[in-house]
């Protein structure tokens, strides 16, 4: 099933810091794992994904180096910073429980 | 295929401050793009299906540097800003050594006292700061409706009118000369994007005939027309190479 636009954009931040805090990455690698662990159903515009990442470099929470990849390829990789792991942890908590909140008020609501 | 145009229309458009941080956008985006391309080919579709399905999976050019744009508004603002306000100072600096350097040679070839004249100078700020409005408001005209030559003088004409109000309340007495430099700043700089050498030094000129032909006698320090047309197109001249300059200078930041 297709998301909805903007919850997919609300979401977008969320998912970069949790990747990005089990290692670094570059951006088309950040794309193919959401896909791979959401089973392909996380699909957004590719080109989406960089504005997100250069907001929250911008506000410290990533740092950026280029890289030289195993096929020759540079490539900017992206890793948290300390506050970025910190508002990591922060988005995660935030998340489950306005997740824990809306799905006790449908699950009232389908009772 | 047509990654490059892709990349080169997100950047363009986006306006990304700063030169390093564009070449590394784009560096970014293409190597992604790349890196997408090859996995499309390795599924075996032909070239056609290809640019459909990356156009598709990336997203259309003008979202993505919207949202690009937006990350940073704040720094193109704060950059614009500093960049625009160096230009002024520079413009007004510039228009204080042209019209003081005309005085002086004035001064000298007629036997005045140069001293009386540098005294005198600081009575004049409201003629440098006419000339530097009227030649920038015409400039950032142009910046803002690059298309359009009806509108890009709308600028200059809304703040004549403002510094008409203004000066008619300060100076009565004194406020034909400044506003005829002004006009004759903003028409000269109007005309300096005609093709046609030398037509914006009319453009100088005919603000200031109409003056001396509505108010000439009653203007303090008119003894000398031809001197004022002089040292206002020699402004313009020396403003035209400060825009040059800045345009060169901070590239698409400025242009």
């Amino acid at each position: 099933m297709p998301f909805d636009r903007e919850l997919l954009k609300g979401s977008i931040a969320l998912l970069i810091l949790k990747l990005l805090s089990e290692r670094d990455m570059y951006g088309y690698e950040i794309i193919q794992e959401s896909l791979r662990r959401s089973q392909d159903a996380f699909e957004f515009k590719e080109g989406t994904l960089y504005p997100a990442l250069h907001q929250l470099h911008k506000r410290g929470y990533l740092h950026s180096e280029w890289r030289t990849g195993k096929n020759g390829k540079q490539r900017k990789y992206y890793g948290l910073t300390a506050a970025g792991r910190k508002a990591a942890r922060r988005s995660q908590l935030e998340w489950l429980s306005f997740t824990k909140v809306v799905n006790a008020i449908l699950s009232k609501a389908n009772a | 295929m047509h990654l490059d145009r892709i990349v080169s229309r997100i950047i363009l458009v986006a306006k990304l401050p700063g030169n390093n941080r564009r070449v590394e956008a784009s560096e970014e985006l293409r190597t992604h793009l790349e890196d997408l391309a090859e996995e499309v080919r390795s599924q075996g579709y032909g070239d056609e299906a290809l640019n459909r399905i990356v156009r598709m999976r990336f997203g259309k050019a003008e979202e993505i540097a919207g949202a690009f744009a937006s990350v940073y508004a704040p720094e193109r603002l704060a950059r614009l800003i500093l960049q625009s306000a160096m230009f002024v100072t520079a413009s007004t600096v510039a228009v204080v050594m042209v019209i003081g350097a005309v005085q002086l040679i004035a001064a000298i070839c007629t036997a005045t006292s140069v001293v009386s004249i540098l005294r005198g100078i600081h009575e004049e700020v409201f003629g440098f700061a006419a000339v530097t409005a009227g030649y920038c408001s015409a400039y950032a005209g142009e910046r803002l409706f690059p298309t359009s030559l009806t509108k890009a003088p709308l600028l200059s004409a809304t703040l004549g009118v403002c510094l008409a109000a203004v000066f008619g309340w300060l100076v009565p007495q004194d406020a034909a000369l400044p506003l005829a430099a002004f006009a004759s700043a903003a028409a000269g700089r109007l005309l300096q994007r005609v093709e046609i050498p030398f037509v914006w030094f009319a453009g100088t000129a005919l603000p200031l005939l109409m003056a001396w032909a509505l108010f000439g006698p009653l203007i303090s320090g008119w003894q000398f027309p031809w001197l004022v047309w002089v040292g206002l197109t020699v402004s313009c001249k020396a403003l035209r190479e400060i825009v040059r300059l800045f345009e060169r200078l901070f590239v698409e930041d400025f242009a």
